[in-house]
């Protein structure tokens, strides 16, 4: 403390201290998808933001804090996006973001071996008017293109400071944040390059300017009067929208709509079609005047491997074979490493138990190995061995750039259940966990679309259900009925998923998606990502997992279990056919899934179980309800009445399928 | 469905005034075209321009898939994966002189 107050005396007292105070930077990551904002972002914090070759990962902002040469800086990560229109919400957000809350310094990421592209969204950057810095990423990856990009060139055409990086290596990443430095602070003057349109258009949006300007100062003090003046000129609903709220509003709106018409009847296209071909032709004028190709590449191996992995017919037995091999890698692998630990954690409670009853009375030894004990044990050998596997893999799928290629393969049957080929891939990462799958759902376009894959996302059997199929169903009747119990899953979500189609009202949408090119993985992002992954689910379940196991012991205690089972009998073991004993881990079940499978290894010796019972109880926890986390998130996504009704939909199935299936598998 | 889907694909034949403009789906794998123009809904033609697909620029057809699949194209230097839908909302002038590729 006193050590404290010292420092702030010294600090106070020197005069450089006050101001230092006030260095407080903002700055926020904008750019396309997948060009590597989140790796510089976790570059630059040292957080760990999910990364991987896959467009749409980042959905929600992150936000981080870094100290550089006495600055405090905020970064904030924006979601990738093409543009600053009003296609999608995250458009919307990551450009009111940039106008209203002004932050110090955009950092535009660009990839550099798409630089044309990219550019398109950098001049709509500039339209907006903030400090900005270009930063060229993946330069080595360019290279080896035989793209090299002049990065003065595209500074002085640009007006603004240009950077490069290797994010991946961390390779630049300081000369980036000096500049960001010195342009906050004014030390480096630039003036961005003002984009002009041709004639006919530049004379039309110079007249909305000035009417905007004058009629509506109030949005001024927001928005650059000429970006107002673009965007009414694209009939953007948006800015519209927000307009026509105003005194003068309707006025300017009907005057720039009549503005637009006479440009359609110019150029015979849409408006918006006439100012993105200006915008694009811009870009690759710029684009071409700093881009030298050097060596026209050789078919890299990566290229081999992508026309391979996407070949008409080909393509399809290989992802077969993918997703095969997953599966038998975590189906076999994971019941040999389960099996191992099962046998050294019975010898250890059993020790434990004789040394501990010594000296403790037999309820604290009872308290101390069935609850917390056996709970960890059940925790490590059951869920571990399953949960690690899957998730490098995983890692390595999506790192790799293979999750768009299975999209596209899949597009076509996607469009059976009404989706497109992006939904593939939270419905891959369902397999993982429905939580980040269910928010995954982002990159699906349409409100409807993110209801529809979420609504099948959270049937697909996420790692913890796996637990509980594998474990018991797996373990006890055979890896056949296992894979009876996934395959019967996939038509479920197929059915389902068919009627939801019909019943939701709405169009389909079209896929149009960035084909990222393959990428080597890296091996320490793969297990960084793992770890931060299984983590979650050290911290997150096992307190669940133990608090469940005292649960249940102190239920045994005190008699309540007989209460419960008396209660639920009729459903449990009248209609499903299951011990009464097991209905207790089907409630507890609601905070984890894996936990249906450790409580009732706790209640019942799981071989007493008949194989009919087994596949039943397998059935039911994997259909019954989402856990509570995934409810959560599908509350945050779509609200309490969409995401209740999600939960009884899967709880009326799960017991309505159960009980059929006792019926059907008993004869 | 089926009915929508089939409506989607007829419509080219009747759109193409013009004999040498095709949609991106009639095109040949491995073969470029430059786009003529995109129709369809307001929100659709926007997303395709910012996407780069904007009339004048030369695309190529990387693959397509069977069955109505989806299509690989190429286009200002990045690659996108297109439905079949989309793509057939999308008029080409094919390039006679094709360059090896």
């Amino acid at each position: 403390m006193r050590l404290a107050m010292a420092s702030l005396q010294k600090f106070l007292s020197n005069p450089q201290g006050l101001k230092l105070m006030g260095k407080q930077l903002r700055i926020a990551l904008a750019g396309n998808a997948n060009v590597g904002k989140s790796v510089i972002f976790n570059q630059l914090t040292g957080l760990n933001q999910i990364v991987g070759n896959w467009p749409g990962k980042t959905v929600e902002r992150a936000e981080g804090t870094l100290h550089f040469e006495g600055y405090t800086i905020r970064i904030i990560d924006l979601p990738g996006i093409y543009s600053l229109s009003t296609f999608s919400m995250e458009e919307i957000v990551s450009r009111d973001y940039i106008a209203t809350e002004k932050p110090d310094v955009i950092v535009n990421v660009v990839d550099a071996s798409m630089l044309e592209r990219n550019l398109y969204f950098t001049l709509q950057l500039l339209e907006l008017d903030p400090p900005i810095i270009l930063n060229l990423n993946q330069v080595d990856f360019a290279a080896k293109k035989g793209i090299k990009i002049d990065a003065e060139k595209l500074s002085s055409a640009l007006g603004v400071p240009v950077t490069q990086t290797v994010a991946i290596t961390g390779a630049g990443i300081n000369e980036l944040l000096s500049t960001v430095i010195a342009v906050a602070t004014g030390e480096e003057q630039f003036k961005p390059l003002r984009v002009t349109y041709g004639k006919e258009i530049e004379k039309r949006v110079q007249t909305i300017e000035k009417l905007v300007s004058t009629k509506l100062p109030q949005i001024c003090a927001v928005y650059p009067a000429r970006w107002i003046a673009i965007k009414l000129l694209e009939r953007d609903e948006d800015v519209s929208g927000k307009i026509r709220n105003y005194e003068n509003g309707k006025e300017v709106l009907e005057y720039a709509e009549k503005l637009a018409g006479e440009l359609e009847k110019i150029h015979g296209e849409p408006s918006p079609v006439i100012i993105a071909s200006e915008r694009y032709s811009l870009a690759t004028k710029i684009a071409k005047a700093v881009t030298t190709v050097e060596t026209p590449p050789k078919i890299s191996l990566e290229q081999k491997i992508d026309a391979l992995t996407t070949h008409k017919i080909l393509g399809y037995p290989i992802l077969a074979g993918i997703l095969a091999a997953i599966f038998a890698l975590i189906f076999i692998g994971g019941n040999f490493v389960s099996a191992g630990f099962d046998y050294t954690f019975g010898i250890l409670t059993s020790q434990t138990a004789n040394v501990l009853s010594q000296f403790l009375p037999e309820i604290a030894v009872d308290l101390i190995n069935k609850g917390v004990l056996s709970g960890v044990f059940a925790g490590i050998s059951v869920a571990l061995p399953y949960i690690v596997p899957f998730y490098i893999l995983l890692a390595l799928l999506e790192d790799s750039g293979y999750l768009p290629r299975a999209a596209f393969l899949m597009d076509n049957f996607m469009h059976k259940i009404g989706l497109h080929g992006k939904a593939f891939i939270p419905l891959m990462l369902g397999y993982g966990c429905n939580v980040p799958a269910c928010i995954g759902c982002r990159i699906m376009e349409t409100q409807r679309e993110r209801l529809l894959s979420a609504f099948v996302v959270v049937l697909i059997p996420c790692a913890a259900r796996t637990v509980v199929i594998l474990g018991l169903v797996g373990r006890f009747v055979g890896l056949h009925a296992a894979l009876g119990l996934y395959i019967f899953d996939l038509v479920l979500v197929f059915a389902l998923g068919r009627i939801a189609f019909k019943v939701l009202p709405g169009e389909p949408v079209g896929l149009i998606m960035e084909m990222p090119p393959y990428k080597r993985p890296s091996i320490k992002n793969i297990l960084v990502k793992t770890w931060s992954r299984t983590r979650d689910f050290v911290f997150i379940a096992f307190p669940i997992i133990i608090a469940g196991s005292l649960a249940i012991v102190a239920l045994d205690a005190t008699g309540f279990t007989n209460y419960i089972v008396n209660g639920a009998s009729p459903l449990i073991s009248g209609w499903l056919g299951l011990p009464v004993l097991a209905g207790i881990p089907l409630i507890f079940g609601i905070l984890r899934k894996e936990l249906t499978l450790i409580l009732l290894a706790e209640l019942i010796p799981l071989q007493s179980l008949t194989a009919v019972q087994m596949i039943v109880f397998a059935l039911v926890t994997m259909i019954y309800i989402p856990c509570l986390a995934t409810i959560a998130a599908l509350k945050r996504e779509f609200g309490w009445r969409k995401a209740l009704t999600i939960t009884l939909i899967d709880v009326g199935l799960a017991l309505f399928l159960g009980g059929i299936a006792y019926r059907i598998l008993s004869i | 469905m089926r009915f929508r889907h089939r409506r989607a694909v007829a419509k080219p034949q009747v759109a193409t005034d013009s004999k040498e403009m095709v949609s991106l789906t009639c095109l040949e794998e491995g073969k470029s075209g430059v786009i003529a123009y995109t129709h369809g809904g307001c929100g659709l033609v926007r997303r395709l321009a910012e996407m780069g697909l904007t009339p004048g620029v030369e695309v190529k057809l990387l693959r397509k898939c069977p069955f109505r699949g989806p299509l690989e194209i190429e286009v200002r230097g990045t690659a996108l994966a297109l439905g079949y839908g989309v793509a057939s909302k999308v008029f080409v002038k094919p390039s006679r002189t094709e360059a090896n590729g």
